[in-house]
């Protein structure tokens, strides 16, 4: 099932499209039709390339794919850095590549340059090898490299080893010196797709600019109001640039959310609109269901932390006995969500101590998550172990990055408070406009009941702070917070009183 | 050999429960009791599987024995009338919550283990999935499905019991976090169980109203959280005293005739026998919850739907009906809340427990008093009052004003008329 705006973009007949698609429009479903659409008919020697965000994804993009019969040779599915490295192996020795060269992770490179650099404490280490990573994103292209890249080339080659820039900038590089490799992939690649196109970067910009011809076309999706990776790189600009990039491109809106309840459909576009600089018309509440907006601060993060496991408790409607007999739940409070409905989000890894150790006393399971790679980079190291994915339900513990792509029906958003969001922290450089789409990214995940829960008094990296509420919070309407339950019992007392039963 | 079991309690790695359950305790306490096979409950814990593997060693195939140095530090406090070689079996509760068929379901499931080995295997995987060092009974968003999959992955003679099926909150069955049928609950799985736990709310005349529960042999246990409450439920076993000859008993109780049957609490007594808002102190009979439409007189929301009504709802047999595979159970009340109940003071009161112990000392332990030993010796080491409100409970000539919502029920055995009449021809007796 499409709606007309979905229909419309699945069946554009022009070479270039750009479809603006904010949180819960049905991104995928109309990408994977539009796919599926180009892609039947092709001959053998022709197929689509689709570049994800994730590899899960493309996982995902070519199971739904194969269920519309839409088969693998007609289609190559992955992210940038799979599809260059598969470019890569194809044509190593034109590439100047051994037969075996190896991709490494970040892990693997960073003990290696800290030899180089001894002289380097760890943060400044870290500093640096962003510092290239980007450049060897932004600037590598049409610029001469200085001392520090060329030093941290040698390692590498050194080593024999690439890493995940150098596996794009390396295909540039053969695409520009053979242009008869270039051409045989633009001869193959009759449609170009690219998804979070808010999220490229300058290489990988160019990267699809040689691929795109006369004779094939593109379509992008994403929404410049979630682009949260400048800071790799990634400009929201080429939104802008798309119909420069591609002359005579389309554009089209998807705004019909059938993710989040009206309420908190409300609340994120009241945030986002000072910022929508692309004018991305407003969202259209497609779901018809209560939904709750909870806006609540606390004394301390570790209150914040007590805080959110006690709601996630009653949520859950109790998890235990004592829970239920203690009265520490309403017995007859409806109840129907588990772990795996639940998602607590935060702007910096550090905040999960508190919640963790919050989460921990109470025996809830929860699984942290990596800071957000936009990439399952592993993969493309055969030395990094493979993820079992437990079948168990879990509670996530996400950095609102992290969080991107998903849904949960209940989010909790902790740190609303100036200083985290929008961060400002020496050192830390952020983009104020770009900390505004983080938060609704954040915002935007809940599909029934999200908490923006803050603390007046908290220590990041060891400094301890007085804090504001965040400034977002005051974008949204009163009439659609509702402050606070009564607050949670001491649980101290409770227990005790239990004890006396026992 | 006859034995009583009572393998689902925890250990005081599990949130609210008492300090001291201890393995030295337990083996006191099963004394006490006249419970022999006593689970040690909470296995996955790693910190009490470590004292398990120090504290125990190993008895009959399966079983294990408390170590001597151990048992020696409570032996001052047991009287030789109930000395009893007490053994431990390897066992922990999961509470399952997670979504199925579109609902959050709470499953809590009992788990055993013939050995240390097989009970690690059990402790690793679940620990490579969830939380299972906060709580002695771990909290896992994991399918009961899929627990009982790694639990008979773990030993051929690893098995699943669900737990307490009836309770509203956290069982197969529950009202409110339950399933309809078993099968819901265990998918193709589901012919790995053969045993189901009543629970304190309900008894086996009850269970035994369902076809669907016919393929299961019934079980009791009492699911303490304190040493005191250890037998409150448990079951009766006629067999070879070793791990592999009493999952023969649950397997093939069909043929197996090792499993004789359960002492039980009165299902009246249990916490969610009858529905209701224990925050309303709305205690509601099922036919009257009916007349309610469902909901509360006092807050207008539904009630907490007890195990009466539930059963009633499931159920496909009138009352009376006997199950294919039944076994005898007998109905008891604890014995320290009887002497409470003669002494008018509570069952905690120091007064009660002096009277218990020194029933103990001269009698034995709680299960022979409650359930075999004369009524003239009981009277002897007791009195006249006490004598008499055994021979009511074992007649099952009590009142019980029901539990509902979390709230336990409240017995009476006596009118204060009745109590002064007893006491009066006592003591014609003595003079």
């Amino acid at each position: 099932m499409l709606n007309p705006s979905q229909q419309q973009a699945v069946d554009f007949d022009g070479r270039h499209l750009l479809i603006i698609a904010g949180p819960g429009t049905g991104k995928t479903h109309t990408l994977t039709h539009r796919i599926a659409r180009l892609a039947s008919g092709l001959s053998g020697d022709k197929a689509v390339l689709a570049i994800t965000f994730t590899n899960k994804a493309a996982g995902e993009l070519q199971e739904r794919l194969a269920s519309l019969n839409v088969s693998g040779e007609n289609l190559t599915a992955g992210t940038f850095h799979r599809f260059c490295l598969q470019v890569l192996r194809d044509h190593c020795a034109r590439a100047g590549l051994s037969k075996d060269f190896r991709v490494a992770a970040p892990e693997e490179i960073r003990p290696l340059l800290a030899a180089r650099w001894p002289e380097l404490t760890q943060s400044k280490l870290n500093a640096r090898l962003s510092e290239i990573s980007r450049w060897k994103a932004c600037e590598a292209i049409g610029e001469e490299p200085g001392t520090d890249v060329r030093e941290y080339d040698a390692v590498l080659s050194g080593a024999g080893l690439l890493d995940y820039d150098d596996l794009l900038w390396r295909v540039w590089r053969l695409w520009q010196e053979q242009p008869e490799v270039l051409a045989g992939y633009q001869r193959r690649y009759a449609h170009i797709f690219v998804d979070e196109y808010q999220d490229i970067n300058p290489l990988q910009h160019a990267l699809l600019v040689a691929l795109v011809t006369d004779a094939n076309g593109i379509t992008a999706i994403g929404d410049p109001n979630q682009g949260i990776y400048s800071f790799r790189g990634a400009d929201v600009a080429y939104f802008e640039r798309f119909a420069e990039d591609f002359p005579g491109a389309g554009c089209l809106n998807l705004a019909e959310n059938y993710r989040s309840s009206a309420e908190l459909l409300s609340a994120s576009t009241q945030v986002i609109e000072k910022f929508n600089r692309f004018g991305v018309p407003p969202l259209t509440a497609r779901i018809y269901q209560e939904g709750r907006l909870l806006i609540h601060t606390l004394p301390t993060a570790a209150a914040e932390a007590e805080y959110v496991a006690h709601q996630i408790e009653k949520l859950i409607g109790g998890a235990s006995m004592f829970s239920q007999d203690s009265g520490r739940v309403a017995s007859h409070e409806d109840q129907q969500v588990s772990f795996g409905d639940i998602a607590v989000l935060f702007r910096l890894n550090s905040q999960q101590h508190a919640l963790r150790k919050a989460l921990d006393r109470m025996g809830f399971p929860c699984h942290a998550a990596q800071p957000a790679t936009g990439d399952e980079e592993d993969e493309l190291c055969p030395a990094a172990p493979a993820n079992i994915a437990p079948a168990a339900e879990k509670i996530s513990l996400l950095t609102l990055h992290a969080s991107k792509g998903l849904e949960f029906p209940v989010v909790f958003m902790v740190g609303c408070e100036e200083r985290l969001l929008p961060l400002r922290l020496e050192g830390l450089p952020a983009d104020p406009q770009e900390e505004r789409r983080l938060f609704y990214v954040g915002m935007t995940r809940a599909k029934r009941q999200l908490y923006l829960l803050g603390a007046r008094k908290r220590s990041i990296f060891g400094q301890s702070y007085r804090c504001e509420p965040s400034r977002y919070l005051n974008d949204i309407a009163d009439h659609l917070k509702s402050l606070e339950d009564p607050p949670p019992p001491k649980r101290r007392k409770a227990e005790q009183q239990i004890n006396l039963f026992g | 050999m006859k034995f009583y079991a009572d393998v689902h309690l925890h250990s005081y790695y599990s949130r609210a429960t008492s300090k001291n359950l201890n393995l030295e305790y337990l083996n006191l306490w099963g004394q006490f009791k006249g419970i022999q096979v006593i689970g040690t409950g909470d296995f996955t814990h790693p910190a009490w599987f470590t004292e398990l593997e120090t504290k125990l060693e190993p008895a009959e195939p399966g079983l294990f024995r408390l170590k001597k140095e151990f048992r020696d530090a409570t032996c001052d406090e047991l009287p030789p009338a109930c000395a009893m070689d007490i053994r431990f079996m390897l066992t922990v509760e999961i509470s399952n919550i997670y979504k199925r068929l579109d609902k959050v379901r709470k499953v809590h499931n009992c788990v055993f283990a013939p050995s240390f080995e097989a009970a690690a295997r059990i402790r690793d995987r679940l620990g490579a999935i969830g939380n299972i060092r906060s709580d002695g009974r771990p909290i896992l968003g994991l399918d009961s499905r899929d627990l009982l999959e790694i639990v008979l992955e773990s030993d051929p003679l690893s098995y699943l019991i669900p737990a307490h099926i009836w309770t509203p909150w956290f069982s197969a069955l529950g009202s409110k976090g339950g399933f309809d049928r078993m099968e819901d609950c265990f998918g193709d799985l589901t012919p790995h169980v053969f045993a189901c736990e009543t629970g304190l709310s309900s008894d086996p005349p009850m269970n035994w109203r369902l076809s669907q529960l016919d393929p299961y042999v019934l079980v009791s246990n009492g699911d303490a959280h304190s040493p005191s409450k250890l037998g409150r439920e448990a079951t009766v076993y006629d067999t070879e005293l070793s791990y592999p000859a009493i999952y023969r008993a649950l397997k093939d109780h069909t043929t197996d005739p090792g499993l004789k049957g359960t002492v039980e609490f009165f299902p009246d007594e249990g916490k969610y026998h009858y529905d209701g808002h224990r925050n309303c102190r709305t205690r509601l009979h099922p036919r009257e919850t009916t007349a309610h439409n469902g909901l509360c007189p006092v807050c207008g929301k539904p009630v907490t739907v007890g195990v009466l009504a539930r059963v009633e709802e499931l159920a496909d047999h009138p009352e009376g009906r006997k199950s294919p595979n039944w076994r005898p159970y007998h109905s008891l009340v604890p014995l320290a809340e009887i002497i409470a109940e003669t002494q008018g003071v509570g069952p905690n009161s120091k007064r009660v427990q002096n009277i218990y112990r020194k029933l103990l000392a001269e009698v034995g332990n709680e299960l022979f008093i409650l359930l075999d030993c004369p009524l003239e010796r009981v009277q002897k080491a007791g009195g006249a009052l006490l004598a008499e409100a055994i021979r009511r409970m074992r007649a099952g000539d009590i009142h019980i004003a029901s539990g509902y919502d979390g709230e336990f029920g409240t017995i009476k055995i006596f009118s204060p008329e009745e109590k002064q009449s007893i006491l009066a021809a006592e003591q014609l007796t003595l003079f």
